[in-house]
Formats: structure tokens, sequence, C-alpha cells
């Protein structure tokens, strides 16, 4: 008889591990959640679980990393991985290296859901939350990464409506991990540099997972704690991240994000003819109204006759004559292109006039003076005119 | 003697924002008080001058785009080199 052959506790182990790890191939296994805790070296340990069995998982740092949140307790998942033993304790377990939950993203929901009502009892999601934006920023902040394709389509459009604009770019990473972070340092950095008036917070489309970083606390505390307000510009139309509902205004596309940050430069060409039209048509009716008085002024004047201030009266008919007229033509330049109405403007500054030939008396404190009454007998005053003025004197009146 | 009351161009030019809100406080004072020749003069001529302004502002046609730098950089923004596509 010769003596059994016998083995250490760890040969066995071992010997099972080697056995089972090379046996059996990755396999995806489905159950429910249990027992999830996150050790300090930022390794995961849970059980999966279904009616009659319990099975060991461990899904180690580098790929807990990737998961957008812990899952909670009781949720159906799958997880991919292999299966070992931990010869310390003789247990076998399953190394995951993917978990997923309710079909591939059903984690990422999950996480985007809490966080949202987390953020949404804190008051963050109102609508009264939401700033109105410049109307027209000369300064636009656009955080992003300086080689996506999100920061082209965005400076394409600046580009387009508002070429005066002042673009200032930080750069992020918008992906993978600590992209949250970067991202969140950018929008403060750049937000609170005082240099931007609106901020575009932006990422080109992807999956919920590349989209992930816009889904992150950090990046919402950030966007809610910017002096300025955000445009989230995350993904495409369908992608709604919680960027979007923490910012002040949500575009669906980069580009989208962009055209609300700046209006078109020929809507603003139009808004400032019309202010112009709109000045001198009410100019307009404030001189025909003076005109009104100066008539009864004039008839005044007849009736007493005085001949020191004919010269004077008339000045200020014809001023009065020639602005009308020039209001009255003005009317007509509608439509003209608004570089030619700025030069006819000119023709009605009173400054233009008095290039002219006219002149204006005013007295010391810079009144005109407009009437009979206004002049005495000894009073001096000043004859404005076109390079300076003229000391005079009133003699000889009735 | 000066043209008082009449504002010389500031040395900070105001901006396109602050332009056209001015601009749309002077149409509305214009339109709706029944003011002084002088003082509506006056208003008209500062209103003509802002919109000059924002159109010279409007005329500029070139994008500046810049990228802000982190604390470390001894320059806070340099010009953006844009990737070509």
């Amino acid at each position: 008889m010769t003596e059994p052959r016998v083995w250490s506790v760890t040969q066995v182990n071992r010997a099972v591990r080697a056995m089972l790890e090379d046996t059996v191939e990755s396999l995806w296994v489905s159950g429910e959640v249990a027992n999830w805790t996150r050790a300090r070296s930022g390794h995961c340990y849970f059980s999966l679980k279904d009616e009659q069995a319990q099975l060991r998982c461990v899904m180690f740092k580098a790929a807990a990393a990737s998961l957008p949140a812990d899952p909670e307790e009781g949720t159906t998942v799958r997880a991919l991985g292999g299966l070992t033993l931990y010869e310390a304790r003789g247990e076998y377990q399953l190394v995951v290296r993917r978990l997923e939950a309710e079909g591939a993203e059903g984690l990422w929901r999950q996480a985007f859901e809490r966080l949202r009502a987390k953020l949404e009892v804190e008051g963050l999601l109102a609508p009264e939350r939401k700033r109105a934006l410049p109307r027209f920023p000369e300064a636009v902040g656009v955080v992003t990464s300086l080689v996506g394709a999100a920061l082209a389509d965005i400076l394409t459009v600046i580009r387009r409506r508002a070429p005066w604009t002042r673009v200032i770019v930080r750069g992020a990473r918008v992906q993978g991990e600590g992209a949250g972070e970067e991202v969140a340092e950018a929008i403060q950095a750049l937000g609170g540099s005082g240099l931007v008036e609106v901020l575009i917070v932006a990422r080109g489309g992807g999956s919920l997972e590349d989209l992930w970083a816009f889904n992150e606390e950090v990046v919402a505390r950030a966007i809610v704690a910017c002096p300025v307000p955000v445009i989230s510009a995350v993904g495409h139309e369908v992608d709604v991240t919680i960027s979007d509902l923490v910012a002040d205004v949500r575009a669906p596309t980069p580009s989208a994000g962009a055209e609300t940050a700046v209006k078109d430069g020929e809507g603003l060409g139009e808004a400032l003819e019309i202010s112009r039209t709109r000045m001198s048509g009410a100019l307009r009716a404030i001189a025909s109204r003076r005109r009104e008085v100066l008539g009864l002024h004039r008839s005044q004047l007849r009736q007493s006759g005085v001949g020191l201030v004919r010269p004077r009266r008339e000045l200020v008919d014809r001023v009065g004559d020639r602005m009308e007229a020039a209001m009255r033509g003005l009317a007509t330049l509608k439509r003209a292109r608004l570089s030619e109405v700025a030069g006819k403007m000119d023709v009605l500054s009173p400054l233009a006039t008095l290039r002219r030939g006219y002149a204006l008396p005013q007295d010391a404190e810079g009144r005109i003076l407009r009437t009979v009454g206004a002049f005495a007998e000894g009073d001096h005053f000043a004859l404005r005119v076109s390079d300076g003025t003229v000391p005079c004197e009133v003699q000889g009146g009735s | 003697m000066t043209d008082a009351g009449r504002k010389d161009a500031p040395e900070n030019a105001p901006s396109l924002e602050e332009r056209l809100k001015r601009l749309e406080e002077i149409v509305r004072s214009l339109e709706a008080a029944d003011l002084d020749m002088d003082a509506a003069l006056g208003l008209f001529e500062e209103g003509v001058e802002h919109v000059r302004g924002a159109e010279a502002t409007l005329r500029v046609a070139e994008l500046k785009v810049e990228e802000l730098l982190g604390p470390e950089e001894d320059s806070n923004l340099r010009p953006l080199e844009e990737a070509p596509e």
C-alpha cells in the first residue's frame, strides 16, 4: 500500500482555481444585486441571486469606475465576467467586467433618475431658476473638447451669424473617467472669469455612456453655480442630460446652442433700422408740434412789430422748416440701406445745421433764446455758430 | 464755449447690448413724452450715435477665437488654432 497523496489547502485551491479559470469561458449571468459594498480600495463586492441560489461577485476598481453609480439593492442586472476561486477563503466568485441593468443602459438610466430626483427636491430644476440670456453678447464662452466636431460646429454658426463676437474656449475632456470633473472645472474657470456673458457647454452625440459626464452631479453643480447663464448643448436632439435640465437653456445640438447664444446679424441690422425710423418719426412729430407754437409766436411778433428780433425769429422759423423738411425726406428713406440713412442723419443734427450757416442764440446757461421776451436791452448772450460762439449784446430795442 | 450737454465718446465704448438697450429707451422717450425740442434733438443725436456704434460693431467680419488657459500658464488667453476640418 502506498501512502495516499496528501494535498495542502493551498494546492487544492490553486488546482480548483486553475480548473475553473481554464475550463469555464467568460459568461453572462443574470440575477438580482444583493449586499453591494464599495470598498475604500474602489473594488466592489456583491452577490447575484435568484430564488434558490447566490453567487459571490467582485468588480475590481478599474471595471467599477465605468459604472454611473452603485446599483440599488434588488436591481435585476446581468454581469459579464469569468469564474475564479478566491484562494484565501476557498470561495469561488465571478470577476465582473461589465454590469448592465434592464438593457444596456439601465444602470445609467437609474443613476440619471436618482440624480434628477435629488436636484428636483433641491429646486434646481425649477423654471423660475432659469436666467435670461444676454440678447446680444459680445463675448461667448465655450466649454467642450478642443478636438471635437462640437467646437467646429459652434464656431461655424457664430462666424456666420455674428462674426463680431469674441469666443473664448476652455478645453475639457468630455468623455471617459474624470471627464465630469474636467468639465465642471472648465465651467467654473470660464464662467467665473468675467470674460464672457454667456457659456455654452457642448458635446457631440454619443451613447448614454459617452455623454455620462454631463449627467454627473459635479457638472450639474458647476452649472448651477455659474455666474453667467449656461446653454447646455449636449448630444443629439433625443438625448436629455442632467446638464440640460439644470442649465438656463437647453439646446438640442451644439450648433443649435450657438444659434441660441448669438442673434442673427441680419435681424440686428433690421432692428437698428427700425429704431432709426421710429426716432426720426418721433422727432418729426415733436418738430411739427413746435411749429404750431412757432406760428403762434409769429403772429404775436407781427403784432408787436419789433424790428430787432426779426432776424432771430426768421432763423428759428427757418431752422424749424428745414428740420421738418429733412424729417419728411427721412420718412421716405425707410427702405434705404442703413449706411445711406446714417449719412442723412447728419443733416438733422443741430451742429450740421450750424455748419450750413445758421446760428443759435444762447444765454449764459446754454439755454436757447427763442422768443422776444428772452432778450432785454443790455443783455449779454452768445451766438453759437459752427465752430464756436460769438459774444453779443442786445442794443437799441423798442 | 463747449457743447454743453452733449456727450463725447467715452473712453470705454458701450457694449452692443448697452447701446441697443439705450436705443430702446431713447425711442420710447421720443415717442412717449412731449419733449422740448432741445431735449428731443439731444436724445435723437445720442440715438443716432448708438445706431452708428452698433453698426460699426456689426461690421467686424472676423471672428476672434481664444483659449482660456489654466492658472499654471503665464498668459491666460491665447488665440486658438482651429483644427482644419
